[in-house]
Parts: structure tokens; C-alpha cells; sequence
């Protein structure tokens, strides 16, 4: 039984077709990479499963049940947590808050406990800053210490990515969902992220689903790659066999290769390869 | 010494605290009748502002009515509490509309008829008057839930308008009929009690419990939570937080403690009018707040001070002068925004610092504190000139420049701490980050408990080779510091 | 990205439906009712709908001035309603001293037509322009004419009073809202307020403490009887000034925006002021024209409220109930847009005068109403009327 069921999505803004019949699942314990060309879909395929669209048609199932009607934080309580392709951390806030608040939806006290201080809001506190601590630990001491408290609009960029998948790891989600999690970072720190992703899953035991534009990433972790292009899925399965699939070739490299890749950083080299 | 500076900061604040309590018996035993006045409006105000910073600074939502919640818990409580020869006079006035049954609404009756002797007793006053407030703060609450629901739909500039609408649709609708048999339509009460609104020790007992409040909420994980609603709502919600609840919940709470100030100052003023719950009150705890610091609890206090010290105390402001005194003045602000405009642009370095615009200044002050001197030789510039509204138009711009210069405020978004009055330098690792640097050298003592995971951190090598973030291998809290960090000492882990 | 709003017909969605709903059928059940009495009269409706048209020209003309700055720099101008207070008062301390004499009414006019060059040669560059020179010209003949004479002072206190007025609403913007440009616009909204409160104590100051009789000489203010169905309608002529004046303002407007350079520019950056920017338009340049007209336009409505109500009231309310519904008319036709503003200002005006001229009792509600529904706008339809939806994108 899968974790995931995307089953017949589509999505339409206003006539425009977004993510058109879409299908495709994610088992337990599964690194999956959603990829194309820009426009293709991806981020919208997020917002659909994260709640923020709701699909036109279709359905998605999480662990038997269905999301469709329910809200962003409803859907982080069943266990689904996201980081943006754009950064959305809270900036004024330290590190650690911004690992803490993800947890609040772990306390189950209400506020006059809080302000109060009763022990059993008091131990479910320590343990959230337990667990804030311990998947900041995950990216090594570059978060810690006095990083703790210090805004996060002081840190580097890739510092901040460190921290918001630190974050949607705090939210206790089974299912991580990242938006091109080395956007904006150096081959070294593209290599760390890698081996990052795959510690969450060996490790942390989270089952991964990823857009990315970077292709040696996406070849050395994915267990299975979807390709998306104008919102509908043209090859799915090992990342050996979809770069060979003449689909994708051209969805990359066809006629309009000059107008989608432009900007991005993919590696289209490895394409080929 | 971390460890000293704890124990001194804490002293610090027991002194700070008695300090207060002898302040406040010498002016309650001994102080005179105006300046015991402006220590209670300030409780009172600072209670009304401190509640303010919930919505706008904590949660970070314009709020613009809260004059409205402030009327609402005022009216309930002078209502409830008003006294029997009150009530008689309203009976039998021919210009009120209020009927037999809301004239029989009180804390004193609902107390005899359900046998409650010790409450309905003259000398139980004050505590009738704490169920009045309570019930004041209620009421306001109750239409703070009704306010936040908008934040549903709404945000930024747009909300803040259907707050102010809000606002004043009460104000509005309280002098209607249709409300005037509860309100007394624009006669409004008087002789409200006012042993507790005019009493140091009740104010700022009440002002005490709201910042105590607000604090904790603030550095809880709800007032994480609300925070997070005000860095980004998109994020917050994609991270869990149920944003309808927490809005509603922040406007209530927010709503219930300006009620309970309102009920402190209707007694402050010993009756109730509509045109004490003006936009203006508003705006007076939108100058605190904004000037103190934007959800800081301390410098909305700070903030307070000050507007209840110009409003109080700058009624020279208001007098009235010869008219050369007057340019003279105008010559002497010219002279200082000349010398602020020479120092602004020394600090962003702009050059030539003495540029046209400080020249003009500066020779438009020197001629108007020329006419000043030779003035009274002229017909024109006899005479006097009384300014009204001054201290209002002195609150005004100085909310602009701090929007212009601070837009965050004095302190920020930081509490008030020791270490930020002393400017104190924080070179060494505190307590927390070395018992932190311990944990992360010794690989393997976990603090989550019996996690597997984090025995093995072969990610700490990769991170010593990496130099690019300035992390390094060893962690050094010394050489990365940049100068003074001050919220850590009024945040408690 | 913006969190979908799921699409359920809840009662809270359907409420305020039925809350209009409600009033309408009142209203019509009024009319009807009116209608079947003996003494029902055609003229009664008649001269409501005068006065109605009369009421949303003016609360047109504020909105203009809501909406073209919100159009630009997306900030409710909280101190607009002041500006029009401020223009309203400026207007009365020329006008109440008209006729004035031949040497002052030239020196007055010297100066003003100087102000007046100065403020073009903003756009035009050079003082020696044609352009400028020709509106200086103008300006001064026109003001020494008007100034001088007993019956059209009021002529030169709507030219001096929307020029002072325009200056003024250039200052608000490059000492308040200027340095902010950038700034969240929460903090752009506060330092609205502050100026707001302001100009509120600063009129009490500079102006009166009291309510002040707008009573100058102009034959504008007399009463004139019109026959209509068998009745007579009472209406001031002043009526018709209003709708003339409003007409002609708002067709000059709408030939800048669409057909000068500046009106180009000034819709290029409502749409994107970065992207005007880059474009070559000097952004703040269009932005003080936006306050300069939006001003001009709130001074015009202040000389002719003067005119038609006959008192100003004190300075600190006076512009606080005008600005908010003109700023609910804004809304109501869509913030942003030019027609939007006066569908929305004609409209309010008609529904504030037939609410309480067909129900009686509800005089008391009359302000009442006017926040309810701007709450009940921006709840339900915040894009109003024509607008397109212009609240925060995430």
C-alpha cells in the first residue's frame, strides 16, 4: 500500500491547464524526484498535496485517507511538511524558534496553560525543544550553539535551507516534501545536501518526495524519477531509464529548450549522459 | 561569568521591583492628588497598550478599534457597578431612555438576590467592582471574537480598516436608540466608583497580571506560534499552525484585558462618555506600541510613559505666550532639524555633509530667531498666541519620525534586559551554548533520549572542512559574535 | 501563491448576501408603501435624487484621490479625508474676504501665478516653457479677475484653495510617506494615521476650534424651484455647480491619465512601479503627481461642500466621516480604478440619502451604515464593483 496516491489530479488556473490527469505514487521509505522543465508543474503538484490548491479533479491519499478538502495545517498534522523553493523562513526569528514553531501543533494544552506554566505543558515544551534540537544536530554544528538564537536573516543562504528542512523535519511529518532543495548552493554544498537527503531517509526514516533541477542529484538519490511536462507525467521510473526515455529528451532539449531552461540551473549535460 | 551576571541580573530586578513598590507607596501615601492621577492613567493605559501589542505586535495585525473594546468593557462595568443614588437619578430623568430592566442590572443586586450578603455588603465594593470589570473584560471579549474573524479573510491595510470600523460602529451604535436604554445614550454615567480606578495598588496589580500575562504568553509556544503568523502566514500554516484559531484567539485575548482596562478607566474618570472612548485612544496606544518597540511587552511600557507624561505634563505646551516667543521656538527647531539633518547625513556618510538643504535650515533659523529678537518693534508680531492641540501634534510627528527612522522601535522587538541598559558586550558562551559545544564534541551522549541517530554525526567532519559559513571546525561562540546580541537574556529556555 | 478559499455555500458566505438583500426589499417595500399613500408625491423622489447626485459627486471626487494613491503606491491614505477638511478651510479664508481690492487681488494673483508656474515647471522642466508660461498667464488673469470681483470669488477660491491644496498633498507625500517607499506597508499605513491626527490638530490650530458658516456672497447658494409632476422641487443652485464642476474634473482627469505622457506614466506604475522604473519613469515624480491630483480634486470637494452645506465643521472631525465613506465609495467600486471611484461615490451618495430620507428613524444609523458597509465591502468583495482584486498577493 502506498503512502502516497496521487491518483487523476488536474488543476486549472483560469483556463490554463496546470497539472493535467496526473498519477503517480510514493511508498514508504521511497526518494522520489519530480522533475521537468520550468513551468511544468512541479510546484503546483506541491500546493496541491500541501493544501494550498485544491485539485479540480482526482484525489490524493495519505496512508488511506483522502486530503482533498483539507487545510495546509491539517495536513501537517496527518504528517506531510514542505519547504519552499523560495525560502518562506520566519526571518526576524532565531534558528530555534523557527524549529519550535512547527511544533506547536504537538502541544495539546491550551493557552492558560501555557501562560500558566503547568507541568504537563512545561514537559511537552522540553521535549519540543529536544526534538528542535536534535534535527538541527542533523546538519552538524553549523546551526547550533550560538546559532540557536540568532535571527535567521543573519544566516548564509544555505544556512537558511539547512534550517527551513530542519523545520519541516520538526513538524514530526513522515513525508517531506522539498522544492529544489540546492537551489542557490555551491557543487560542495550541493554534495552535503545530497548526502543530507539521504540520511533523512536512512536515518530519520522519512520517506522523501523532491523537485529538483540539479541532474546529478537527482540521479545519485532517486529511487524512482517523474517527469513532468506541461503538467502532464510523459515517464516515470528509474532515473536511468527516464533519461534515456526520447520524451524527455526532447522536453528538455526539443524545439523550445532555449525558452524553458532559461535561467535555471540545471546540468543538461547529464541529461545525455 | 555568566553565572554571576544571572544572580546580579536577578538582584537587579528585586531592587528594580522594590524600587517600584516604594515609588508607588510614597506616592499613593504621600504624593499629591495629580501625580497620584498620572500614575494610575499610566497603569491603566499601559494595561490597554500592553493588550494592544498582542494584535499588532506580537501577532503582527494592524488593529485599529481598540477604543471600541475599551467602551464596551468600560460602559458593562459602570453599569454594573453604579450606584443605587445613580441609578434613582437616571429613573426619574426625563431625557433617558433607560428602562426598569437595564437600570436593575448590577453586581450589588444579582449578589442580594442570590444571597450573597458578603458581596452585596457597602464594604465589598471593590471586590463587586473586580466581578464588574471581569465581566466588562467578557463582554469586550466576546467582541474581540467577533473582530478577529474578519482576519480570516482579510489582511494588512484592509483589515486594519474593518478594525477601525469596528471600532467606531460601536461608539456609533452606542448612542442610538436602540442601545441608549443601556448606555444612556450620550448622557452616559457618572459617579461611577472610584476606589479602584483611581488606586495605585489596584491599577497596577491589573497592569502587573497583564504583563505577566502577555509575557508568558509571548515566550509560550502560542506566542511562537503568533509570531510565526506575523514573519509569514504562508509559512506558519504550511508548518501547522491553525491560523484562523491563533488570529481569533490573539484578537480575544487582546479584546478582554483592553475591557478590563476600560473598566479601570471609566472609574479613573468617574463616569462613562462616548467621547472618552475615541479613535484617539487608539491612537495614543498605537504611538506607545509603535514607539517602545513593535511587540515588546517592557517597551510598550516605556512607550506608555511617555504619552501619558506629554499629555500630562505638557500642558505648558498649551499656554500662553507672547508671539515672539513662538518664533523664537520655530527658530529653534529650525536650528535642531538643520543640526539633524548634519548629523543624519554624517551617520549614512553622504557627502558634502553641510549641503543645501542644512544651510537653508540653518539660515532660515538664524532669521527667524532674528525677527523674534527685533519682533515686538513690529505691529504684527504683538499680541499672543495660545497653541491647542500642541501635545497631540508633538505625539503625532513623533510617530512619523519613528516610522520614518525606527520603524521598529526603541527596543525593537527584544524585551527590556539588564544587559541591554548596561551595554553589555556578550563575549563568552553562556551556560546553555557550552552545555550545547558539549553535546555536539561528545558525539555520542544524546539529549533526545535513546535517539540512534544522534550517536552518529558523520556530518560534524564534513562540517569542519567546510569554511565557506565561518562555522569552522571547532566552535568558537568568541570569534563569531557580532558585537552585542541582547535577546538572550530576556528569553528564558 | 495564495491559499485557495474553498468554494461552500456556508452561511457565513451567503450572510451578507442576505443582509443587502434584506435592505433592498426594504427600501423597495418603503417606496411602495409610499407610493400607495394619498400624499405620496413624484417631486419628493425627485429632489432626493438631486440631492443624492449632489452628496456622491462629492464623495466621487474624494475617492478619486483614495484611489489613485492606493492605484500607486498601494497605501490607504488615512490623511486624505484632512486634506479635504484643510482644502475646505483654505477655500473659506479667501472666499470670506472676497471682493478684494484691486492691489491685493494682483498681488494675490502675482504670487499664486507664480506658485502656479512653479508647481508646472515641475513637469515642464524649464520655466521659460510655453506651457508654463501660459498656465502662469492664466492664472494670474484669472485670479485677478475673480479675486476682484463680487460675484465669481468663488472661481479664485477653487483655483487658490486646489493649488494650495496640491502643494500641500505634495509635502504629505515627500515628508511622510516618501521616505518609506519600500517600507512594509503597515508602517506606511501608521505614518497615514499620524498624519491623519496631524492635520486633524494642526486645522484646529491654524484654522478655528469652532464650527465655521460657509456663508460667502455667491448667488450659487440661493434657492431655486423647479415644477416637476405637479409638485415643487426646493433645491439649492449650488446642486448644479456640483454636478457641472464634478463633470468637468473628472473629464480632465480622465483626458491626463489617458493622453498625457505623465497620465502614461502614471498608469504604467500603478500597474508595476518597479518595472516603470526601470522603464525610464521617475517613479516618484508620478507619485507626487498622483497627490498633487488626488489633493486638487479633495480641495474641489471642500469649496463645494462649503458651498453646499453652508458650515464647515470643527477641523478635527471634519474630514474624518467624508474621507472614511469616500474611501467605502472607493471600495465599492474597486480600489484602484478611476471610474470605479465615481460609480462608487454616486452610489453611496444614493444609498446614505434614500436610506434615511425613505425610512424614518434611521437618521441616527446614517454613519452607521457607511462603516458597515465598507466592513461589508471589503468582507465580501474587496475587489469591488470594477476593480480587479488589488488586496496583498502572497
Amino acid at each position: 500500500m502506498a503512502m502516497l496516491e496521487i491518483q487523476n489530479v488536474s488543476k486549472s488556473f483560469g483556463g490554463l491547464s496546470a497539472i493535467t490527469d496526473l498519477g503517480f505514487s510514493v511508498h514508504e521509505g521511497e526518494i522520489i524526484s519530480v522533475i521537468g522543465p520550468n513551468g511544468a508543474g512541479k510546484t503546483t503538484l506541491f500546493n496541491l498535496i500541501t493544501g494550498v490548491y485544491q485539485p479540480d479533479n482526482g484525489d490524493v491519499y495519505f496512508e488511506g485517507r483522502s486530503l482533498v478538502g483539507r487545510s495546509p495545517d491539517q495536513i501537517v498534522g496527518r504528517g506531510i511538511a514542505r519547504t519552499f523553493q523560495n525560502l518562506r523562513l520566519f526571518t526576524n526569528l532565531s534558528v530555534l524558534d523557527n524549529v519550535l514553531i512547527p511544533q506547536h501543533h504537538k502541544i495539546r494544552s491550551n493557552w492558560l496553560s501555557a501562560v500558566l506554566r503547568t507541568p504537563g505543558y512545561m514537559r511537552k515544551e522540553r521535549e519540543i525543544h529536544e526534538t528542535a534540537l536534535e534535527k538541527l544536530s542533523f546538519f552538524g554544528p553549523r546551526l547550533m550553539s550560538f546559532r540557536l538564537h540568532q535571527p535567521v536573516l543573519n544566516l548564509s543562504y544555505a544556512n537558511r535551507r539547512r534550517t527551513e528542512m530542519a523545520r519541516a523535519m520538526a513538524t514530526g511529518a513522515k513525508l517531506l516534501l522539498l522544492d529544489e532543495p540546492s537551489a542557490g548552493m555551491n557543487p560542495k554544498e550541493t554534495t552535503e545536501i545530497t548526502q543530507i537527503i539521504r540520511r533523512m531517509r536512512d536515518e530519520g526514516g522519512y520517506t522523501i518526495l523532491l523537485v529538483e533541477h540539479k541532474m546529478n542529484l537527482v540521479g545519485e538519490i532517486s529511487d524512482r524519477v517523474v517527469v513532468l511536462d506541461y503538467g502532464e507525467k510523459i515517464a516515470e521510473g528509474s532515473y536511468r531509464e527516464v533519461v534515456a526515455n526520447p520524451k524527455v529528451i526532447e522536453a528538455y532539449l526539443g524545439k523550445k529548450a532555449s525558452e524553458t531552461e532559461g535561467g535555471s540551473d540545471a546540468d543538461e549535460g547529464s541529461v545525455i549522459r | 561569568m555568566p553565572q554571576d551576571r544571572t544572580v546580579r541580573n536577578a538582584l537587579l530586578t528585586v531592587a528594580g521591583l522594590a524600587l517600584l513598590a516604594i515609588v508607588l507607596y510614597l506616592v499613593q501615601e504621600q504624593g499629591g492628588t495629580k501625580l497620584q492621577q498620572v500614575f494610575a492613567l499610566f497603569a491603566i493605559w499601559g494595561t490597554a497598550a500592553v493588550s494592544l501589542n498582542l494584535i499588532n505586535g506580537t501577532t503582527g495585525i494592524l488593529s485599529l478599534g481598540h477604543h471600541g473594546f475599551m467602551l464596551l468593557g468600560g460602559y458593562t462595568t459602570a453599569l454594573l457597578i453604579l450606584p443605587e443614588l445613580n441609578r434613582e437619578r437616571i429613573a426619574t430623568s426625563a431625557r433617558s431612555l433607560m428602562n426598569e430592566f437595564t437600570l436593575s442590572l448590577s453586581v450589588e443586586n444579582w449578589a442580594s438576590k442570590l444571597g450573597l450578603e458578603a458581596l452585596a455588603a457597602p464594604e465589598a465594593l471593590w471586590l463587586r467592582f473586580i466581578v464588574a470589570m471581569f465581566i466588562g473584560g467578557l463582554v469586550a471579549a466576546a467582541f474581540g471574537l467577533l473582530v478577529g474573524i474578519p482576519s480570516l479573510r482579510l489582511r494588512g491595510d484592509y483589515l486594519a480598516i474593518v478594525t477601525f470600523g469596528f471600532g467606531e460602529i460601536i461608539r456609533l451604535l452606542a448612542s442610538t436608540d436602540m442601545l441608549s436604554s443601556f448606555t444612556n445614550g450620550s448622557l452616559g454615567y457618572t459617579g461611577v466608583p472610584g476606589l479602584v480606578g483611581k488606586s495605585l495598588w489596584w491599577t497596577f496589580g491589573v497592569l502587573a497580571i497583564t504583563v505577566f500575562f502577555m509575557s508568558r504568553l509571548k515566550f509560550s509556544s502560542y506566542g511562537r506560534a503568533l509570531q510565526g503568523i506575523r514573519e509569514d502566514e504562508v509559512a506558519a500554516q504550511a508548518m501547522g499552525i491553525n491560523l484562523a484559531y491563533n488570529k481569533v484567539l490573539a484578537f480575544t485575548l487582546s479584546a478582554f484585558f483592553a475591557g478590563v482596562a476600560g473598566g479601570l478607566y471609566v472609574s479613573w474618570l468617574s463616569s462613562a462618555r462616548l467621547d472618552s472612548f475615541l479613535f484617539f485612544l487608539t491612537f495614543y496606544f498605537l504611538v506607545a506600541v509603535s514607539v517602545g518597540g513593535t511587540g515588546s511587552v517592557t517597551g510598550t511600557l516605556m512607550g506608555t510613559a511617555l504619552v501619558v507624561f506629554v499629555l500630562q505634563y505638557g500642558d505648558p505646551l498649551e499656554q500662553t505666550y507672547p508671539l515672539t516667543t513662538w518664533v523664537f521656538a520655530g527658530g529653534v527647531l529650525l536650528a535642531l532639524a538643520a543640526l539633524g539633518t548634519f548629523v543624519y547625513r554624517g551617520t549614512l556618510r553622504l557627502r558634502p555633509r553641510l549641503n543645501a538643504a542644512v544651510y537653508l535650515l540653518a539660515a532660515l533659523a538664524l532669521l527667524t530667531v532674528i525677527v523674534s529678537y527685533v519682533g515686538p518693534s513690529f505691529d504684527w508680531l504683538q499680541g499672543d498666541f495660545r497653541a491647542f492641540g500642541l501635545r497631540r501634534i508633538f505625539l503625532a510627528v513623533l510617530l512619523i519620525v519613528i516610522m520614518v527612522f525606527r520603524p521598529s522601535g526603541v527596543l525593537g522587538r527584544a524585551e527590556f534586559s539588564w544587559a541591554w541598559l548596561l551595554r553589555e558586550r556578550r563575549d563568552e558562551p553562556t551556560d546553555e551554548e557550552r552545555a550545547q559545544d558539549d553535546w555536539m564534541h561528545k558525539a555520542a551522549a544524546p539529549v533526545g533520549g535513546d535517539e540512534p541517530r544522534a550517536a552518529a554525526h558523520p556530518l560534524l567532519e564534513l562540517g569542519a572542512k567546510d569554511e565557506d559559513n565561518g562555522a569552522g571546525g571547532e566552535i568558537d561562540a568568541r570569534s563569531n559574535r557580532a558585537g552585542r546580541t541582547q535577546s538572550d537574556e530576556g528569553r528564558e529556555t | 501563491m495564495q491559499t485557495e478559499r474553498r468554494r461552500r455555500l456556508t452561511l457565513s458566505r451567503l450572510a451578507p448576501w442576505l443582509i443587502g438583500a434584506a435592505v433592498i426589499v426594504a427600501i423597495m417595500a418603503r417606496i411602495v408603501f409610499l407610493v400607495t399613500q394619498r400624499d405620496y408625491n413624484p417631486s419628493f423622489f425627485a429632489g432626493a435624487m438631486l440631492q443624492s447626485l449632489q452628496l456622491g459627486s462629492l464623495y466621487a471626487l474624494i475617492a478619486l484621490g483614495y484611489t489613485m494613491v492606493y492605484g500607486i503606491i498601494r497605501l490607504i491614505n488615512f490623511a486624505h479625508g484632512e486634506v479635504f477638511m484643510v482644502g475646505a478651510f483654505i477655500s473659506y479664508y479667501i472666499f470670506s474676504r472676497t471682493p478684494y481690492a484691486i492691489t491685493w487681488a494682483l498681488m494675490v494673483a502675482a504670487l499664486s501665478a507664480f506658485g502656479l508656474m512653479y508647481v508646472v515647471s515641475l513637469w515642464r522642466g524649464r520655466l521659460t516653457d510655453p506651457v508654463v508660461l501660459g498656465a502662469g498667464l492664466l492664472g494670474f488673469l484669472s485670479l485677478t479677475l475673480t479675486l476682484s470681483s463680487s460675484q465669481l470669488g468663488w472661481i479664485a477660491a477653487l483655483l487658490l484653495s486646489m493649488l494650495m491644496t496640491g502643494v500641500i498633498g505634495i509635502l504629505l507625500d515627500r515628508v511622510a510617506y516618501r521616505p518609506l517607499r519600500g517600507a512594509p506597508r503597515i508602517s506606511l499605513l501608521i505614518t497615514a494615521i499620524a498624519m491623519s491626527f496631524f492635520l486633524q490638530n494642526a486645522g484646529v490650530l491654524a484654522f478655528t476650534g469652532n464650527v465655521t458658516a460657509y456663508r460667502p456672497e455667491t448667488s450659487w447658494t440661493q434657492t431655486m424651484q423647479l415644477q416637476f409632476a405637479g409638485g415643487t422641487i426646493y433645491a439649492s443652485r449650488v446642486v448644479i455647480l456640483v454636478l457641472l464642476l464634478t463633470i468637468v474634473l473628472v473629464v480632465i482627469l480622465n483626458l491626463f491619465v489617458t493622453r498625457t505622457r505623465l497620465g502614461k506614466a502614471m498608469r504604467a506604475s500603478a500597474q508595476d512601479p518597479e518595472v516603470a522604473q526601470m522603464m525610464g519613469i521617475d517613479v516618484n515624480r508620478v507619485i507626487a503627481t498622483t497627490f498633487l491630483l488626488g489633493s486638487m480634486l479633495a480641495a474641489a470637494a471642500g469649496v463645494l461642500w462649503g458651498l453646499s452645506y453652508g458650515t464647515l465643521s470643527q477641523p478635527a472631525v471634519m474630514g474624518l466621516l467624508p474621507g472614511i465613506k469616500a474611501f467605502a465609495a472607493a471600495v465599492v467600486g474597486g480600489i484602484g480604478s478611476l471610474p470605479g471611484a465615481v460609480i462608487g461615490g454616486l452610489l453611496l451618495g444614493f444609498m446614505e440619502n434614500f436610506f434615511t430620507a425613505l425610512i424614518p428613524g434611521v437618521t441616527q444609523y446614517r454613519d452607521t451604515f457607511a462603516f458597515a458597509l465598507l466592513i461589508l465591502v471589503l468582507l465580501v468583495r474587496p475587489s469591488g464593483i470594477v476593480g480587479e482584486d488589488l488586496s496583498e498577493k502572497v
